[in-house]
């Protein structure tokens, strides 16, 4: 017998192993990572990036197109773009990380509360996220933000309050599943109680998902907010938002590359984000 | 004998790197079955899938020669391989209920396999089809016809693959684990069926499975696979009586139909019952050696506007130190009882009483006192442990909430009911994923044992494992409950298990117990035509040319009287 | 079985009608109750010229001088009766406005959903049927199409068509060919869902034994495809379908502003600019409406395109009755 489980052993060790020595995660999502590094520091030390002013410039070198001094080259107002798009990082980037923690922290807690309490509190938190389904994302925050002011803050709390409903569905939808598990079943034969359960296997094993979908909402938040940002929702100029560049860029047919500098920004960003989330996804 | 129909040489598959096939050669003479057999990771579906061709594009590679008929079928580009598809090679997967489109009607898709007769008129084509379906003995052949696989049984379903299978009379049939998804009862059936079928229509059969009392009754010749490589192979009379390597040897003795008594000369001094009154044949008091007693339990669930009794009126009781064992298929009932036990669903009526205790009016404190004497193993281990949690603090749980000893007490416990399990000692710093199925049905065990309770209900607790592994769990339990003085509650389909491993048993259909007492009694001289059915369904193990015989003889019979 | 349906059809429908009312009252109280007294600044900027009169009778069928639950009542009982009031900025009924910038952007929607749904498909027929190198390619393509914010595929198919190909011109946004762009703008992020729910569950099925057993009868790719695959691969897609409405509709509002096209995207914006609560309130309400009742009749449909799905219709009447 000892020779038979040592075998059976043997064999799980081998494919264990071989998960392990799997080693690094592909090309793209290493680059996928030092993007991300590159706008996060962008975003906490821009004075690190570019020495130019995004406030002030030089109107005698206005709408110069990309060179070695101007990367992106310059606005209306001979200021340099890409001074512009690292300095409005921070607040495309931290709004973008309040509207998902808006999202994640609500939403799970109503998806927790409605999948584990089931009953009556499912009946009346699923209507509640069905009406926040209901009404289009996009809809839905551009009226809270027109009720909240045009600030980005309030576009972040906007793109927050139209995520929870997914969060929502999927925190429900993974406590379900995983409270049906014998695992759940086996702790209360062994004297545990319901708080026990929730906070020792239902959490732990339900909270993966969702922060997969974390991430994957950061880069649709980005865009959102971008989008909000772009119609005029956000903080006005001189703020620097990489929506609001796209939308002052456009005016300007002769220097298209005051759009697609913060475009392309916005589109790596995104793209970025969504492979670390899809890499995650399929790791777990 | 005549010339092979299938010739497999030196056949060796890889998926990617990794060689999962190394070198088998077989070869099915034409009107032959030929069984492949091994436990999982063995191989044995991949080289089935090679035969018929269908191992996944890109991933996988197959060296070596599959013959059908003297052509090479790995060499033949797809197009000239296709016609030979159904016609010539015919499949009969493992899961009748994943095997059709959920989504299509039977007799579209079995029009489809009609379509291989070169029948043009789809008329025609459903006269025979309709033929098919009531050769394979299902009563309603134009209901099914028009049936969606979901409002059909498994039984049923396996019933339908098997004559659009056989419907294009093809020369051989690969059979991967016909009837493991279904209940004994019904595996039996199929297996007759299919080798009536076979033997009518002259048709060779490649059996695989993991079951080697199967493979014995049903095949002409065993081949032993272990790791991707054969073991043994030849006419199975022999490889059966006489295994000469070690491999099989142990596969043989795993086997619970093959060895009844395997466990009993292990086991405490038991004194088999006199007849018919083993309840309460013991002079000491009899109600306080009983550890379970549930008298006349009844559970009704109602779904979808139908109320179903899963059970009417249970009754069954277990001594101190002996396994009592619940026997049936799926909506036995069994599975309820076994909850109602343990407190997860609440009866309508009846009482249970664990040592003596009865558990109804009782508080939620005292009834979770109770359940500290009452531990139960899951069915699959695999989904019976938290994938996040060590195994340390898996085995710990029970003691952390029940509030057991010390911090290092409950370790030094941990480190003990590890070693009780035979696990070595560095299992408890990893986690489930790291585990094989029979370390982690050992880890489960653990977590039963570590409260030292008095009674642990086993529900299934080898159903999900392969033989080998199955048959060290059993080894451990009998020990443990040697050692322990345990009582077991042994819930269970499989009757040869029951056999080796209960004193007593109850045998329980659509919630009724219909007959009960003590094992050999139920076996040697069965009551009731149901327990005399699921008894009729364990393998005999007898090599399949005697059973042959048999067939043929009363074959012959039948011919005279008509 | 057809008294059952019936049953799960008026419960989904009773439903429907409830998350409706809801998301009204929800619209009222974010636009009304969040801070910022906007209907009386917007009425007494002189720009609108209002008089006195006017005023008066404004805050009279609103009810602004009474307390919000009164206001919510009165609005809500007009809803009702479909009856949606007066835009604050132009004094001209909301169903007017409505009812003027709703076929433009049907048109919009509807030709973006087409060609979504079309994207979607071959893309997904694409991962599963091109040579491996191909299909990795085609499978990205989804990811792509999400990380790019409408408003730039929008700005960028102006610049090569209108701009350099002179496909269409922006002076003349209700043109076929710049409607047509206008609708691919609004396409593509919305065709990435429904292509993720394809390609997934064109994966699942046909690892499914169903499919390698119909392999083993002798059935071609093409044909495994047509008669087996398409069919429940298809039908979760029914569902996403369904949702892709709601990003239709809020991806509207960016569109119509970059291609110049006057819908209710532009009522949307001009009333958020212009602080204009009824006209707000009509429009996300009915965008709900919408919803809903796409959503509805998807969920109506699938247990009579699904025979999967009857189990599960049982599964809920057991829900609903507990």
């Amino acid at each position: 017998m000892t020779a038979i489980l040592s075998n059976a052993q043997l064999r799980n060790v081998g494919s264990a192993s071989r998960k392990l020595t799997a080693g690094l995660p592909p090309a793209t999502v290493i680059l996928s990572f030092a993007v991300i590094l590159v706008v996060i520091l962008w975003s906490l030390v821009p004075g690190l990036f570019t020495s130019l002013s995004p406030v002030t410039g030089d109107t005698a070198s206005k709408l110069a197109a990309p060179s070695a001094a101007h990367w992106f080259g310059t606005d209306y107002l001979g200021r340099d773009q890409y001074a512009r798009v690292v300095h409005g990082t921070a607040s495309s980037v931290t709004s973008a990380l309040v509207a998902v923690l808006i999202g994640l922290v609500v939403g799970s807690i109503i998806g927790l509360a409605s999948g584990f309490r089931g009953g009556w509190v499912d009946a009346v938190l699923g209507r509640f996220v069905d009406v926040l389904l209901a009404i289009p994302g996009f809809l839905l925050a551009v009226v809270i933000v027109s009720s909240l002011g045009f600030q980005t803050i309030n576009a972040a709390i906007a793109t927050g309050v139209s995520a929870v409903a997914v969060f929502a569905r999927l925190m429900r939808a993974e406590v379900m599943r995983v409270r049906s598990a014998s695992y759940v079943e086996a702790s209360y034969l062994e004297g545990g109680n319901r708080l026990h359960a929730l906070l020792g296997h239902v959490l732990p094993n339900a909270y993966r998902s969702v922060l997969v979908l974390a991430v994957l909402q950061f880069g649709t938040s980005i865009l959102i907010i971008a989008s909000l940002a772009f119609l005029g929702y956000g903080d006005p100029p001189p703020a620097s938002d990489w929506g609001l560049l796209v939308a002052s860029g456009k005016t300007y047919v002769t220097a298209p590359w005051l759009v697609y500098a913060p475009a392309l920004v916005i589109v790596v960003t995104v793209l970025s984000v969504n492979r670390i989330s899809r890499w995650l996804r399929n790791a777990k | 004998m005549s010339a092979d129909l299938l010739t497999v040489e030196g056949l060796s598959i890889a998926y990617g790197p990794t060689g999962v096939v190394h070198d088998v050669s077989f070869s099915v003479a034409k009107g032959e079955s030929l069984a492949l057999i091994g436990e999982s990771g063995s191989g044995k579906s991949t080289i089935a899938k090679a035969v018929l061709r269908l191992l996944p594009h890109g991933e996988a590679t197959a060296a070596g020669r599959v013959a059908l008929n003297g052509r090479d079928i790995l060499a033949l580009p797809e197009k000239q391989f296709r016609p030979l598809r159904g016609r010539q090679l015919g499949f009969i997967p493992q899961d009748p209920a994943s095997a059709l489109n959920p989504v299509r009607t039977i007799g579209a898709q079995a029009q489809e396999a009609a379509a291989l007769l070169g029948e043009t008129d789809p008329s025609v084509r459903r006269g025979r089809i309709l033929d098919v379906l009531e050769q394979v003995g299902l009563p309603d052949p134009v209901r099914v016809y028009d049936s969606y696989p979901h409002q059909l049984s498994g039984g049923m379903l396996q019933r339908v693959l098997i004559a659009l299978t056989v419907l294009p009379r093809p020369s051989l049939i690969v059979a991967d684990e016909p009837t493991s998804a279904l209940d004994v009862t019904v595996q039996k059936l199929i297996l007759d069926m299919l080798t009536e079928l076979r033997r009518d229509l002259d048709i060779s059969l490649l059996l695989i499975t993991h079951d080697l009392a199967i493979a014995a009754e049903r095949a002409d010749s065993l081949v032993v696979l272990k790791d991707g490589a054969v073991q043994e192979s030849g006419p199975s009379r022999d490889v059966f009586a006489a295994p000469r390597t070690d491999y099989a040897r142990s596969l043989q003795a795993d086997v619970p139909a093959l060895h009844p008594d395997r466990y009993r000369d292990q086991r405490t001094a038991f004194q088999p019952a006199r007849d018919g009154d083993y309840r309460t044949g013991h002079v000491s008091s009899p109600s306080a050696r009983l550890q379970i007693d549930v008298r006349d339990v009844t559970k009704r669930f109602s779904a979808g506007g139908m109320d179903v009794l899963a059970c009417d009126g249970v009754s069954f009781s277990v001594e101190r130190g002996r396994t009592h064992a619940l026997v049936g298929e799926s909506g036995s009932g069994k599975t309820t009882a076994v909850r109602l036990l343990l407190g997860l669903e609440q009866p309508d009526g009846g009482q249970i009483a664990v040592a003596g205790q009865s558990t109804s009016g009782r508080s939620r404190a005292e009834v979770r006192d109770i359940r500290r004497h009452l531990q139960l193993v899951y069915q699959n281990p695999f989904t019976s442990l938290d994938p996040t949690w060590r195994v340390s603090r898996i085995i710990r749980e029970p003691l952390d909430q029940f509030g057991v000893g010390t911090k290092p007490e409950r370790a030094q416990r941990v480190r003990e009911a590890l070693e009780a399990v035979g696990l070595p000692s560095d299992v408890a710093s990893r986690r489930p994923a790291h585990l094989s199925g029979g370390q982690r049905q050992r880890v489960a065990i653990a977590r039963a044992l570590v409260v030292r309770p008095d009674v642990v209900v086993l529900d299934e607790p080898t159903s999900a494992l392969d033989v080998s592994v199955q048959a060290g769990i059993l080894e451990l339990l009998s020990k443990l409950q040697r050692e322990l003085d345990l009582t077991y509650l042994f819930v269970s389909h499989d009757l040869a298990l029951v056999r080796q491993v209960a004193d007593t048993v109850s045998v329980l259909r659509k919630g009724q117990v219909v007959e009960d007492g003590a094992v050999e009694d139920i076996f040697s001289r069965p009551q009731h035509p149901y327990t005399r059915a699921l008894l009729d369904s364990i393998p005999l193990a007898t090599p399949a040319a005697a059973l042959g015989e048999v067939a043929t003889e009363a074959k012959q019979l039948a011919k005279a009287t008509a | 079985m057809t008294g059952d349906y019936r049953r799960f059809a008026l419960t989904r429908a009773a439903q429907a009608i409830v998350v409706v009312l809801l998301a009204y009252v929800f619209t009222f109280l974010i636009i009304s109750v969040l801070p910022g007294d906007a209907i009386t600044n917007t009425l007494r900027d002189p720009q609108h010229g209002l008089s006195e009169e006017d005023i008066q009778r404004i805050v009279a069928f609103y009810g602004l001088d009474q307390p919000v639950v009164i206001q919510l009542l009165l609005s809500l009982g007009r809803f009702l009766t479909g009856e949606l009031g007066f835009s604050l900025q132009s004094n001209l009924p909301v169903s007017q406005l409505v009812g003027d910038a709703l076929p433009s952007t049907l048109t919009l929607a509807t030709t973006a959903l087409v060609i979504a749904i079309v994207f979607a498909g071959a893309i997904a027929y694409g991962a599963q049927y091109l040579p491996g190198k191909w299909a990795a390619i085609v499978r990205s393509i989804p990811s792509f199409f999400l990380s790019v914010p409408n408003f730039v595929i929008g700005l960028v198919l102006i610049e090569f068509f209108a701009f350099r190909l002179h496909s269409f011109t922006t002076t003349d946004p209700n043109s076929p060919v710049a409607t047509l762009f206008a609708a691919i703008t609004l396409a593509i992020p919305v065709s990435a869902p429904l292509a993720e729910v394809l390609i997934a569950s064109l994966d699942h099925e046909s690892r499914q034994e169903y499919a390698v057993v119909a392999r083993s009868r002798g059935l071609t790719e093409a044909r495994l495809f047509a008669k087996h695959l398409v069919k429940p691969a298809a039908l979760p897609s029914v569902a996403m379908v369904a949702l892709i409405v709601g990003e239709l509709l809020g991806g509207s509002v960016i569109t119509e502003t970059i291609f110049g096209r006057d819908g209710i995207g532009t009522v949307v914006q001009k009333a958020v600019t212009g602080e204009d609560q009824p006209v707000l309130q009509a429009v996300v309400s009915l965008s709900a409406v919408v919803f809903v009742a796409v959503n509805l009749v998807a969920d109506l449909a699938s247990p009579l395109l699904d025979p999967r799905v009857k189990i599960r219709e049982t599964k809920l009447k057991e829900k609903v009755g507990a």
